[in-house]
């Protein structure tokens, strides 16, 4: 998550060590329960709070009955509300911005469970797309010719997935 | 390139009954299906979503230390901290279960799929993993695939779209949207389904669009 130039240079043992982590079993749970405070607290909190003040600041300006009102229709295929559009914005620029926003609008009575369900696929599929353009795309080496493309098909991915999280919903 | 050089990007790992049945085990811990079974209560004690576990109430027996309508910056902070333990819990799990041979087991299982739904050699399995784990990794280890000419720019790009949307899903996914499992109303790992076989869909949609709308641009790249 952080801007910092990644070292991209992969050693075998580092690659083994991601995909099957080696010590006892209750010091591996230990580190990872550690990788989790660390992304609480340098990501989660950072974030959610920055999410907190925008969404009160738009709310104060009236920004978000104004979105709200006017994105209700288009939001509305998916089974939410207008304000949603500001969550899936902020998701397509970072993910963890947009979890913010939409636990910030679950506060204020906004989006309620049934919205946040269907939003789940989205925040991981069209989520970060920005940052993911130079630390995917641009470390792969894939021609820009096709970045486009593959931007497209990350949203439609998104939209699939909400839809299908509502008709999942049906049977719960 | 020398041999063993593609044997190391290339090699299926092995996978023993360990990792199989830690495949398993995770979908079950995620998925909520054991806080459900009324006969067997003590199952619970395998479940993710029981093992979170809850705050004590304030005395208005409402309220937990978040307190009741907070907001902006402090609303923000204290909610966000309430968050935190679920987080840790996730990661740790999937570490754990990561060392049990989770992954590489679903690594094994996908290998065979990967020509006939992608069009991309079986062998790329290891990228898509990683990718799953880690955006920076699963990315350099298709570039690494191209620099070594065991795939072309066509099959390059269709990987690439598989990563691209929900790069590094099963961290970002527990790691991030994890602050937000307590909201779902359906087991948090069908979401993690959906978002699995979408990015199948996608790399299908992408190797269509380019043997036809680019269709020009690889008829004359050989492998």
């Amino acid at each position: 998550m952080t801007t910092n130039e990644p070292d991209l240079t992969i050693k075998k043992e580092e690659l083994k060590e991601a995909l099957a982590p080696s010590g006892n079993v209750f010091d591996i749970f230990v580190r990872g329960a550690r990788k989790g405070w660390n992304i609480g607290v340098n990501n989660l909190i950072p974030n959610i709070l920055m999410a907190y003040v925008i969404a009160y600041i738009l709310n104060i300006l009236g920004v978000m009955d104004f979105i709200g009102h006017w994105c209700g229709p288009l939001m509305a295929l998916l089974g939410l509300p207008g304000e949603a559009l500001i969550v899936l914005l902020t998701v397509w620029l970072s993910c963890s911005a947009g979890v913010g926003v939409a636990a910030a609008f679950f506060t204020q009575g906004v989006l309620e469970p049934v919205h946040i369900t269907i939003l789940m696929p989205a925040f991981i599929l069209m989520g970060s797309q920005l940052q993911y353009m130079g630390r995917l795309l641009g470390t792969a080496d894939v021609p820009k010719k096709y970045w486009p493309l593959l931007m497209v098909i990350s949203i439609v991915n998104a939209v699939i997935g909400m839809i299908l999280m509502r008709v999942v919903l049906l049977f719960f | 390139m020398d041999k063993r050089e593609e044997e190391r990007l290339t090699r299926l790992p092995k996978v023993g009954w360990k990792g199989y049945a830690a495949l398993i085990f995770a979908i079950l811990f995620f998925a909520g299906i054991f806080a459900s079974i009324q006969q067997a209560e003590w199952l619970r004690a395998f479940d993710f979503s029981t093992l979170i576990g809850k705050f004590g109430n304030m005395a208005s027996e409402k309220a937990t230390f978040v307190g009741m309508g907070g907001v902006s910056a402090r609303g923000g902070f204290l909610f966000a901290l309430s968050l935190v333990p679920s987080v840790m819990l996730a990661v740790g799990a999937v570490e754990v279960l990561s060392h049990f041979g989770a992954l590489t087991a679903a690594q094994k299982l996908m290998t065979p799929l990967l020509r006939p739904i992608m069009d991309v050699p079986g062998f790329v399995g290891l990228t898509l993993i990683t990718d799953m784990q880690s955006t920076d990794a699963g990315a350099a280890l298709t570039k690494e695939l191209y620099d070594e000419k065991l795939i072309d720019k066509r099959e390059q790009t269709i990987i690439a779209a598989w990563q691209y949307s929900g790069a590094g899903m099963i961290n970002n996914y527990f790691a991030i949207v994890g602050a937000l499992f307590s909201y779902a109303l359906v087991p948090i790992v069908i979401p993690l389904l959906i978002i699995f076989v979408l990015k199948f869909f996608g790399a299908v949609v992408c190797r269509i669009v380019l043997d036809t709308v680019y269709k020009g641009d690889f008829a004359h790249d050989d492998k």
